[in-house]
């Protein structure tokens, strides 16, 4: 199923631009018009700088239609993304979104296990909002980074079973959400799992009942090893899991296929499109 | 230059007759840029009627899948790619795609593209017996082992293609050519000779990005086409040069490569395009066209022109030409 929204083109007026360590950054846009369809997964297509002649697409981590703003968070690693991080609040910048299918989650398992990576963190903060405006839901969001977390971490308040022992640092917004998260780092962070995010998850699903993981849909976003072992570990317990997926995107709006993966469909393998047929995809039909 | 509205004076002045059809301003959008027409009119603002034609994406006889990523990445004032013409099959364009286009808001151009003179000519031929309103000939496609630049390197190889479809269809045919050649005015030639109606100048030239790290190639077909900003004066000289040939036959040229405002499309219109291709630019902003055309319409007015078939060709060389 493609994205057959409307794409808005907005000018979007920076109100807040944070740097974090590891050159991540994270960018409030005044965007009213894209802020009140966002959706948890979707995207915006930025410009960064009159002079590049492409775009960047990012993930969109936080909309608040009320007030009118997203939020996104990057890491400048290229050319677009260091300029981009140069603009301060009062830049305008040129917004093509909300782009993408989103995450669906089933409400039938409840027991939502968001696994973020990264740069693949932002739709993860999104869903978990999205999840507790929703309701009904009870997600578990675990984050991996390998460079310092774009935020303070602190040890959660909530209990969590089925987590290592020490594991206890956390997101402090999904805290105050009331939404358990944990982190994990291989950089010995203090609080965080020593190991992949998706080993975290793995002797966290082990640790529940048939019953219980029965009730478990997997959604990750991150690296692409990591997304490979997201998949293999939804394989391996036989659960649902949605995965978004990043190509080098031109148009983002379908297009030019530029920014096509392959893909399982009935018909036979298949080249789709990120930006409309995905980025969120069903991990067992992602030819990783 | 661009942002003023365009009223009907200003309509009138940029409509144009293409090879016999009727285009509501001098602007076409480029193949592969906008797949099969619809992607783009989802777009808020976006309409198919700001141009003159839409070139829908490559077509070939059998579905292809394309190439494997990468197949985009940017380069300085441009980008590479290679798809390698991804696209269900002519039968499926015939029969799924261009029933749900709008023929009422624009003129839907085919691009026929194969590996062998009688696919192309297959093709055509389905084409042919469609509501498509004209085809371009793609024999410049630099991202595929097959057909596509082979064909359109070879000025004896163009005229073969183009002769071949000639004779199954009686639809306007548009040629698009390759800078990836030694001497372009003479495939031109040869195509005229073969019975093309039109060119389309030029296509991507061939290109490579390095990733220094890994040290491969960051295309995954190890080469691609470049297209953007970075090309427009290459595709200019080369509009110039084909339409020396052109002009004595009367046969019209979209000139394209690189046109982001109303400026450069004006640079092509007097370098002797009788039409301007979008395509890259239209990626940073979807919403480019009305712009060139509005551009275009207040250049025509300072200039005292009624029409912007007026400005096809009027350069003014500088001295002796420095080019035959």
């Amino acid at each position: 199923m493609t994205h057959r929204d409307t794409l808005l083109v907005e000018e979007g007026e920076i109100l807040g631009h944070q740097a974090h360590p590891g050159e991540q950054f994270i960018l409030r846009l005044k965007a009213p018009r894209i802020a009140q369809r966002a959706r948890a997964g979707s995207f915006v297509h930025i410009e960064c700088h009159p002079l590049l002649p492409m775009r960047r697409p990012l993930s969109i981590m936080r909309a608040e239609p009320a007030a009118g703003w997203i939020e996104l968070l990057y890491r400048a690693f290229g050319a677009g993304t260091r300029l981009l991080s140069a603009h301060g609040a009062g830049t305008r910048l040129s917004l093509i979104g909300p782009i993408g299918r989103p995450f669906a989650p089933h409400p039938e398992r409840p027991r939502a296990l968001l696994l973020g990576g990264g740069v693949g963190i932002p739709p993860m903060i999104f869903l978990a909002e999205e999840m507790r405006r929703r309701g009904g839901y009870s997600p578990l969001v675990l984050m991996g980074s390998e460079v310092p977390f774009p935020f303070t971490t602190r040890p959660s308040q909530i209990l969590v079973s089925g987590i290592p022992e020490g594991t206890i640092a956390a997101m402090p917004l999904m805290d105050d959400w009331g939404i358990p998260s944990r982190l994990s780092s291989l950089q010995g962070y203090p609080g965080c799992f020593h190991g992949y995010v998706t080993d975290l998850a793995r002797r966290w699903l082990a640790a529940l009942t048939p019953a219980q993981r029965g009730e478990v849909e997997i959604f990750a976003c991150g690296p692409h090893p990591m997304l490979e072992a997201a998949a293999r570990l939804a394989r391996d317990y036989a659960l649902p899991c949605q995965v978004s997926l990043e190509e080098f995107m031109a148009c983002a709006v379908g297009g030019c296929a530029g920014c096509t993966v392959r893909i399982l469909t009935a018909d036979g393998p298949a080249m789709k499109r990120v930006c409309v047929d995905g980025p969120v995809f069903d991990a067992a039909t992602v030819v990783f | 230059m661009g942002g003023q509205a365009v009223n009907q004076d200003d309509k009138r002045a940029l409509e144009l007759d293409f090879c016999g059809m009727r285009f509501a301003t001098p602007l076409v959008l480029l193949s592969g840029c906008v797949g099969f027409g619809e992607e783009y009119t989802r777009v808020e603002g976006f309409s198919n009627r700001d141009v003159g034609a839409v070139c829908l994406k490559g077509t070939t006889l059998h579905p292809r899948l394309g190439n494997p990523p990468h197949r985009v990445t940017e380069t300085p004032m441009g980008m590479l790619n290679a798809i390698g013409l991804q696209n269900p099959g002519a039968h499926h364009v015939v029969r799924e795609i261009l029933p749900r286009l709008d023929f009422s808001e624009t003129r839907f151009i085919a691009n026929v593209s194969g590996s062998t003179v009688e696919e192309y000519v297959e093709v055509t031929r389905i084409f042919d017996d469609s509501p498509i309103d004209a085809m371009e000939i793609n024999i410049s496609c630099p991202n595929v082992k097959e057909g596509g630049v082979q064909f359109g390197n070879d000025p004896a190889m163009s005229a073969r293609v183009v002769e071949a479809c000639r004779a199954v269809t009686d639809k306007p045919l548009i040629t698009k050519l390759s800078p990836n050649q030694t001497d372009i005015a003479e495939n031109a030639r040869r195509c005229i000779e073969a019975g093309t109606d039109a060119f389309a100048v030029i296509n991507t030239l061939t290109g490579m990005a390095i990733d220094v790290e890994q040290r491969t190639p960051i295309i995954g077909n190890n080469q691609g086409g470049l297209s953007g900003p970075a090309i427009k004066p290459i595709a200019v000289l080369k509009v110039h040069q084909v339409y020396q040939v052109c002009r004595a036959h009367g046969v019209p040229i979209i000139g394209q490569g690189g046109v982001c405002s109303a400026e450069d499309a004006l640079e092509f219109l007097i370098a002797g395009a009788t039409a301007v291709g979008v395509g890259t630019g239209l990626f940073y902003d979807p919403l480019l066209c009305p712009k060139i055309n509005a551009g275009i319409a207040a250049y025509l007015k300072r200039h005292g022109l009624s029409e912007v078939g007026q400005l096809t060709g009027t350069l003014r060389l500088n001295g002796q030409t420095v080019c035959a």
